[in-house]
């Protein structure tokens, strides 16, 4: 049995590489039928996301698997590349690395953002996708059905997954989601075009937040952000107006000063009868001062802020990191054994036979030897055959097995074979 | 006073649920959320069972008691709790909604009547809808107070910046202030009903049934009315109240209130609910405890 990948990910290969050899999902479906094509005996699975393009092979006959160049002259000619040009870039696991890695890229240990939930769900799809092209078999239904767990046991038994390291995932779910139950009836108000901005707007619809207005006092910038965000523009004079009526605002303006002193949002604060308001003041230096947090129902946050949480969330996360590793190693470790240990069953199988027929024999011999017994004590004796069977194979089984814990029992299965003239 | 085998099992299974819930600010465990809910929900059917046995086994008006009154007004309490843990489970209200539902019990165990309240048919239906108006009053009071408590603790992490613990997680404000909202409205209807049913209950008893207006039990539930009534009119008219810390603010307050409305109902010698002399002979679980007594209401 053998299990292999070959891929590149974010790690060591430039998104230009990744862009060339990313499959969506039309052509992931055409590649596995194109790789069962080539290679029949192959079981593959292909995981194609923004950071990551794999392909997982295997096969029961290890020569049968396709080695790393067949895959990279595979991926080269599916994308009409020459193989040269990315061969580089390509990375390859087998055997236990390959399950290790798997387990890692599931678990969102090897993601851009460690943690981020996306990638089990990506896993997911590539599996199944690869199920219903009938391209996988038993070795990647066991791996990846593995995978699928040992993710869920990272997230369940470490905090890794709960530990937010990027300035917008922390404004957005470790703060404004604690004051809104929802976001779908919220008023979001955009106050200039900072890069920061677009990634917690993003956040913020993913979350069902729909109703955005702009204010820039570039109103072109303002009408082509609104634009952009589905949203609608307002002319930088009605931001008073407009913060009265906010629950949600993030703030990004390239002003040398605050935009919104304490004075100016008293009398906002006034109109707005203390209904709650999140601020999420993006821009360096701060667009509101840091006093209006003071105000009743008002909840500001600035950059400082929410950098102070990532650090603390990353110190946080690295230290569960060990647990998390910790899983995958006993995992994978647990994983290989059960796979060695299958690899052992037609042995297994060939023994117990081996040792059924003489008994059958012997059995036949006494029972005609002996014609005055009745069926119970033919009953026990046949017992007492089948037992005393077992207790002399369960030595060599139990230590096949220990074996197999340890790695591919060959010098064992190969003992057993001659002690026992077993055949392949 | 004998121990009470049963209810010393539900509070042992609602102290350890309230442990485990408390475990989540220093650690985070798999298993956690499931062995609360497995606790509750067993100390539950186990109350049920036991509120069962004493309206089938009561002589008198069945839960009349003050003693079964608080139990009943556990039991609402938990089967809130453990609706709310269903389809939140990641938000720890047991953490204040637990120590309620063990006050209750306590307070039952320690200080209440066993006794239930005489029938009188002309004014069962009157006694029925005092009781249970103000037991729901009290079980919506304490549920505002568990919001408000956790909307104070919530909104004091969000004004000081600091991230949730890593296995605590409380509902959001908004939710939170929902609920308050409600609580304050609801609270007035139900507790104004079952008083003014507590009115007209003593207004038509006759002679040695009728109590005195300034009965401590009747004075500590019109003040409590009185400050729902006040919270409610102020929510109302004044639109800051409806938001915030404002409207928890009121809700833990009425908590106070009933905290005294209940005090009395327990701890004061009064004839309300038949509590006069109880001290000096408080029956345990023998048939002098199903003997009914003259009163006129079965809450506070």
């Amino acid at each position: 049995m053998k299990l292999q990948m070959i891929g590149c990910s974010h790690h060591a290969t430039g998104v230009q590489i990744r862009e060339r050899l990313a499959f969506n999902t039309a052509q992931a479906g055409v590649a596995l039928d194109d790789l069962r094509k080539r290679f029949p005996e192959a079981e593959a699975v292909l995981l194609s996301t923004c950071n990551r393009v794999e392909i997982y092979t295997a096969c029961q006959d290890p020569a049968r698997v396709p080695s790393h160049e067949e895959m990279a002259q595979f991926m080269a000619d599916f994308h009409g590349l020459p193989m040269y040009e990315i061969f580089d870039d390509l990375f390859a696991r087998t055997g236990e690395d390959a399950i290790r890695h798997l387990f890692t890229v599931a678990a969102s240990l090897d993601s851009m953002v460690v943690g981020e939930p996306q990638i089990l769900a990506q896993v997911k799809q590539a599996y199944e996708l690869a199920t219903a092209r009938e391209s996988t078999g038993p070795l990647t239904h066991g791996a990846f059905q593995a995978a699928v767990r040992v993710a869920r046991r990272v997230t369940l038994e470490t905090t890794i997954h709960r530990r937010r390291v990027s300035i917008a995932s922390v404004a957005v779910a470790d703060f404004a989601s604690e004051v809104f139950e929802n976001f779908d009836d919220k008023r979001i108000l955009l106050i200039g075009a900072g890069e920061m901005a677009a990634e917690t707007l993003r956040y913020l619809q993913d979350q069902g937040g729909h109703d955005v207005t702009v204010v820039n006092r570039n109103a072109e910038r303002a009408r082509q952000l609104a634009e952009e965000w589905q949203g609608k523009a307002e002319p930088w004079e009605r931001l008073d107006n407009l913060l009265t009526t906010a629950d949600l605002v993030i703030s990004t303006t390239g002003a040398s000063e605050p935009v919104v002193s304490q004075a100016r949002f008293k009398q906002i604060e006034a109109a707005r009868r203390q209904r709650p308001i999140v601020i999420l003041d993006l821009a360096v230096p701060r667009d509101f001062d840091p006093a209006i947090n003071d105000c009743l129902g008002v909840y500001l946050y600035s950059l400082d802020d929410l950098e102070q949480v990532c650090r603390r969330n990353r110190r946080e996360r690295d230290q569960e990191l060990p647990a998390a590793l910790h899983i995958i190693e006993e995992e994978t470790a647990r994983f290989m054994a059960d796979l060695h240990h299958r690899a052992t069953a037609p042995i297994i199988t060939q023994l117990r036979e081996g040792w059924h027929q003489p008994k059958e024999d012997e059995l036949r011999r006494l029972f005609n030897k002996l014609p005055d017994l009745d069926e119970r004590t033919r009953g026990e004796i046949r017992q007492s055959f089948d037992r005393l069977i077992n207790k002399l194979l369960h030595p060599p089984l139990e230590s096949l097995r220990s074996e197999a814990g340890q790695g591919p029992p060959h010098g064992l299965l190969d003992a057993l074979k001659r002690l026992f003239q077993l055949k392949d | 006073m004998a121990v009470d085998p049963t209810l010393t099992a539900i509070t042992c299974a609602y102290t350890v649920a309230w442990l485990l819930e408390a475990s989540r600010l220093f650690s985070r465990s798999a298993g956690r959320g499931l062995a609360v809910l497995g606790l509750v929900g067993g100390g539950f059917v186990a109350e049920t069972c036991y509120l069962g046995f004493r309206t089938a086994s009561a002589t008198a008006s069945p839960l009349s008691s003050s003693f079964d009154w608080c139990l009943l007004a556990g039991w609402l309490l938990v089967a809130s709790y453990l609706y709310l843990t269903i389809y939140h489970p990641r938000n720890a209200i047991g953490l204040v909604v637990l120590p309620l539902v063990l006050l209750l019990i306590v307070a039952a165990a320690l200080f209440a009547d066993r006794r239930p309240i005489a029938p009188q048919p002309a004014s069962q239906l009157w006694g029925a809808i005092h009781g249970i108006f103000l037991l729901l009053g009290t079980v919506t009071v304490m549920i505002g107070f568990a919001a408000g408590v956790l909307y104070l603790v919530q909104a004091a992490r969000l004004k000081r910046k600091l991230p949730a613990p890593s296995g605590l997680r409380l509902p959001s404000l908004e939710w939170l202030d929902r609920i308050n909202s409600r609580v304050v409205v609801i609270s007035v209807i139900l507790v104004a009903i079952g008083f003014l049913a507590g009115v007209v209950l003593n207004v038509a008893a006759r002679g040695d049934r009728e109590l005195s207006w300034s009965d401590p039990v009747i004075s500590s539930s019109a003040l409590m009315l009185a400050w729902l009534v006040a919270a409610a009119l102020f929510e109302g008219f004044y639109k800051p109240a409806r938001h915030g810390r404002k409207v928890a603010y009121l809700t833990v307050a009425s908590f106070g209130f009933l905290l005294l409305a209940l005090g009395t109902l327990l701890l004061v010698d009064t004839r309300h609910g038949g509590q006069r002399a109880k001290r000096l002979q408080r029956p345990s679980q023998t048939p002098a405890e199903t003997a009914p007594v003259n009163a006129s209401g079965g809450g506070p």
